[in-house]
């Protein structure tokens, strides 16, 4: 893969010193994250997680690291105003940590809320075992760079037997900036046995900034946690989003993810689930609406390894204009993950003759006393529901608009807080073509 | 005749499956090593140009075909060698094939046979006059045959189709096979069409001129007179404007070889409303049980629906070798063309399979069809890839796809991977899959019917199988119920 003179991009992400923590494990990581980053360079589309998305006009492009007025650049609380949502709040703006627009006074008894920065400060051990972690594959280029250069991110923490009902809030913004720049985050996010977590994750950006981020997540679900995370994201049309989000549930644990891919210009997220104990359960709803330019990629992977673990997935995809959609929803069912129950649906719709979606479901299955089970279709709206609105009087386009909105809406169905789900629902509406 | 080959079997496996002692004898032991006196003529094993031209010169072909196998070995040599599929492959040395051996001389009569391949003939329910041209027996001594096979080449030359092998048709009708042959897949397409393009040894060559329709599955005939058509084979079938045919290639009868890797290529041109059915039982030798040999099936095979309301059906039943990796496609370029697929893979022992299709839409109102049944049994491996693609152009297109899988173990693995890529917004795909085992519910109904284990098993499967088989000619859609049941035993318990 290595090329004879580095794309403007990897030498651009190269091309600055490595963060100095003073702390022996950790710079040793980033160093070797650096390093297979540099002998990696990018995948091409022959790679097959990248197949549909292509970076060459992204790898033709520097960029710039560090916003020297990152700290202090005023950035409206409309932003990432939510309804419904006023806990803790995390804010990071072009990847620095903002004490200012952050909520942290008065947090739950048993909740750990702070930048990964301050953390490190204190008892960097506990953080040993994910951020001392290599990642070498050909697909993992954007992740190695991210553990090579992120400085900072979110620690969270929910000690054992804690309820955090009120959502906590994490939001990174991207701020615009006179030169394209690049950031990196890393998150760090625990729940202890038998723990509850009501998460809300907001990609957002003010103004219009054409910069490259990415955001790496690992999340750790204890015997019998429970996590109802969302997932907001919405940047500019011009920014670049990448992301992989890890979630790994031992015995019992549940996670409940709602994701909105909404923005962005080249925008990826894979999204890892393992199912390591018995009787745990993932579920995933998301929807991804990309338009104009737009390419909005969803890698979904969720491997079951233990005993009577369940999985459901339900994705809508809607592309209009020149948009690209592109959704993998892989399911391994692991040898001796007996009694494993997974499905998963992906239906899209194509608006429009330019556009494309392109999805792949994949089932791998190693394990014979299970219930596998998936479903994707692409195409356009129910003729026969069209007929039935207009035979009622509803004009054509408006019928359309109906259709497109519930068709997204589904995904929302089971989000318990009913004012963010509101919310989020007239959100999607508005990004439908009027 | 199809009524009376199908009683036949039925009878034959009647008589069997009463006979434990003999079903034990069988097992899943495949018969190979039997042929005694071996005279080979041919060309030491290697590969450079050199050997492309005196392949081409043994068959005495025209100088444009001798050009057209050497471009495509300059640009094999230039390929690099897939390795994407889900499939774990030894490396094959290619110098050490032995790309043209004489064809064989195989046993003088039926007596001289492995006793335990014409079991296995007779569990089939293959017919008798059938079974001593499939061990091999040299066709003059087959008296049956030969006059079946007379009659039939009559019936076939008084509708004007062409059928021969591939090295007659270059030399009687060589502007037909310059004017189709790699238009479908041409020499570089891959790593082993573009083989297969410079070295292949023989093959069969269809024409069924325009408004014909073939007299007779042609399946009927191919089988009596099958050559050893040795492990670069070459198919190309041509229906013009209206014509049909239906074409069956392989046989429920394991098959007497010893070629490890076989990187055949097939073509198929459809023209305005002509259709083409084209069916694969394949049973080569998977290998034994502990996975030592077995025959590596990389084959390409594509269709091309070139003229308007055309279609190109696939089924495939693949039961054999121990490495499958195919992807019999359609590419749907006339308006209204219809491309069809089924197809059941089933592995064993430590069977690999990477099998699927792919439907390229290009015309507008194009259909197509998917049903794909992958069994596994033992340490195997079965994967479905497909390959949905509805163009711009694709106005109206439509394409339904279902993969189901069967575990039957617990140490085998079962996999689909579906791509979908969709550029027209009329166009509709929709792909279902599902993977499941043979519940334990089924299996206590059958068995307390009185049912034995094994044979709930192949009640269970043939059903499982059921759409596909439909498919499938009459008489080898019985042979085909009859080879899973063979190639499932000691799958269970």
């Amino acid at each position: 893969m290595s090329q004879a003179a580095p794309l403007p991009l990897v030498a651009s992400l190269l091309d600055m010193p490595l963060p100095a923590s003073g702390i022996a494990w950790l710079d040793a990581a980033r160093q070797e994250n650096r390093e297979a980053f540099a002998a990696g360079g990018l995948p091409d589309t022959r790679v097959e997680a990248w197949k549909y998305t292509a970076l060459r006009a992204l790898g033709k492009r520097s960029f710039a690291r560090g916003d020297a007025a990152a700290t202090s650049r005023a950035v409206a609380a409309s932003t990432f105003a939510l309804p419904g949502v006023d806990g803790p709040r995390l804010v990071f703006v072009n990847g620095v940590f903002r004490a200012d627009l952050s909520a942290l006074d008065a947090l739950p008894e048993g909740l750990t809320l702070q930048p990964l920065s301050q953390a490190l400060h204190g008892d960097a051990e506990p953080l040993r075992f994910v951020l001392s972690r290599h990642y070498r594959e050909v697909d993992d280029a954007f992740v190695s760079i991210n553990a090579a250069s992120a400085v900072d991110g979110v620690v969270l923490r929910v000690a054992a037997g804690v309820k955090v009902i009120a959502p906590v809030q994490l939001v990174f913004v991207g701020a615009a900036t006179h030169v394209e720049l690049a950031w990196h985050l890393r998150n760090v996010i625990e729940l202890g046995e038998g723990a509850e977590l009501g998460l809300i994750e907001q990609h957002v950006s003010d103004a219009e900034p054409t910069q490259l981020a990415t955001v790496v997540s690992d999340i750790e679900l204890r015997e019998g946690a429970q996590l109802h995370h969302t997932v907001l994201q919405n940047v500019a049309v011009i920014a670049s989003l990448i992301r992989r989000s890890s979630v790994r549930l031992h015995a019992h644990a549940q996670a409940m993810l709602h994701v909105l891919e909404l923005g962005g210009a080249l925008v990826r997220h894979d999204l890892r689930a393992e199912l390591v104990g018995d009787g745990a359960r993932f579920d995933t709803r998301g929807v991804f609406m990309p338009h104009g330019r737009q390419h909005i990629d969803t890698q979904l992977a969720i491997r079951h390894q233990a005993l009577s673990t369940t999985s459901t997935s339900t994705w809508r995809g809607v592309a209009n204009d020149r948009a690209r959609g592109v959704f993998r929803g892989a399911i391994v069912v692991e040898p001796g993950a007996d009694g494993s129950d997974a499905s998963l649906g992906n239906k899209n719709l194509l608006l429009s003759p330019s556009a494309e979606i392109d999805t792949k479901p994949e089932l791998e299955i190693y394990a014979d006393e299970v219930k596998a089970a998936h479903g994707a279709t692409v195409g356009q709206l129910d003729e026969r529901s069209l007929f039935y609105l207009r035979s009622r009087g509803i004009p054509l386009a408006e019928a359309r608009a109906l259709l497109t909105a519930a068709f997204c809406r589904a995904v929302l169905d089971d989000l318990p807080n009913e004012v963010l789900r509101e919310h989020l629902s007239a959100l999607l509406t508005a990004h439908l073509p009027a | 005749m199809n009524d009376t080959m199908t009683r036949e079997s039925i009878t034959a496996a009647a008589t069997l499956r009463d006979n434990a002692g003999v079903a034990e004898a069988l097992g899943r032991s495949y018969a190979a090593g039997f042929v005694t006196e071996i005279e080979m003529t041919g060309l030491p094993p290697g590969l450079d140009e050199e050997t492309v031209r005196q392949i081409s010169a043994i068959k005495q072909e025209p100088a444009w075909m001798t050009e057209w196998r050497l471009e495509a070995y300059r640009h094999w040599l230039t390929m690099p060698k897939p390795d994407w599929a889900k499939l774990k492959i030894d490396p094959i040395d290619y110098q050490a094939i032995s790309y043209y051996a004489a064809p064989k001389a195989g046993p003088k009569s039926l007596a001289e046979v492995d006793p335990t391949l014409l079991e296995t003939y007779e569990k089939l329910g293959i017919p008798l006059h059938e079974r001593a041209a499939l061990a091999g027996v040299a066709v003059d001594a087959v008296f049956d045959s030969v006059s079946v096979g007379t009659t039939f080449r009559k019936q076939l030359a008084e509708a004007g189709v062409l059928f021969c092998s591939m090295s007659e048709a270059i030399r009687e009708y060589p502007e037909l096979v310059q004017k189709y042959l790699g238009s479908v897949v041409p020499t570089g397409d891959n790593f082993f069409a573009a083989l297969n393009s410079a070295v292949f040894s023989d093959g069969s060559f269809v024409f069924i001129p325009k408004g014909v329709r073939c007299p007779m599955e042609l399946s009927t005939y191919f089988r009596i007179n099958a050559q050893n058509t040795g492990q670069f084979e070459r198919t190309l079938i041509v229906a013009e404007e209206g014509a049909h045919v239906s074409y069956l290639e392989g046989c429920t009868a394991p098959k007497r070889d010893e070629n490890q890797l076989h990187a055949a290529v097939v073509e198929l041109v459809a023209l305005e409303k002509a259709q083409i059915k084209y069916s694969t039982v394949q049973n080569w030798y998977p290998g034994d049980e502990n996975g030592v040999g077995g025959i590596y099936n990389f084959v390409t095979k594509r269709g091309d629906c070139r003229g308007d309301d055309s279609k190109i059906s696939w089924t495939q039943v693949e039961t054999g070798s121990a490495i499958t990796w195919k992807y019999p496609s359609v590419l749907l370029r006339g308006d209204r063309s219809v491309g069809e697929f089924y197809s059941v893979a089933l592995t064993h022992h430590y069977q690999q399979a990477d099998t699927g299709t792919k439907m390229i839409h290009l015309g507008k109102h194009t259909k197509s069809k998917i049903v794909a049944k992958g069994i596994s049994a033992g340490r195997s491996s079965n994967s479905y890839r497909g390959l949905v693609k509805m163009e711009k152009g694709a106005e109206g297109a439509r394409n339904y796809t279902q993969c189901d899988s069967l575990l039957i173990g617990k140490k085998c693995g079962a996999h689909t991977f579906p791509y979908m890529e969709v550029k027209n917004p009329t166009a509709i795909v929709e792909h279902e899959a599902t993977t499941s085992k043979i519940s334990d519910d089924q299996m206590f109904y059958c068995r307390s019917r009185g049912i034995g284990e094994e044979d709930a098993v192949s009640m269970i499967v043939d059903g499982f199988c059921k759409q596909v088989f439909r498919e499938l000619p009459m008489e080898f859609a019985v042979e085909a119920k009859k080879l899973l049941e063979v190639s499932l035993e000691g799958a269970v318990g």
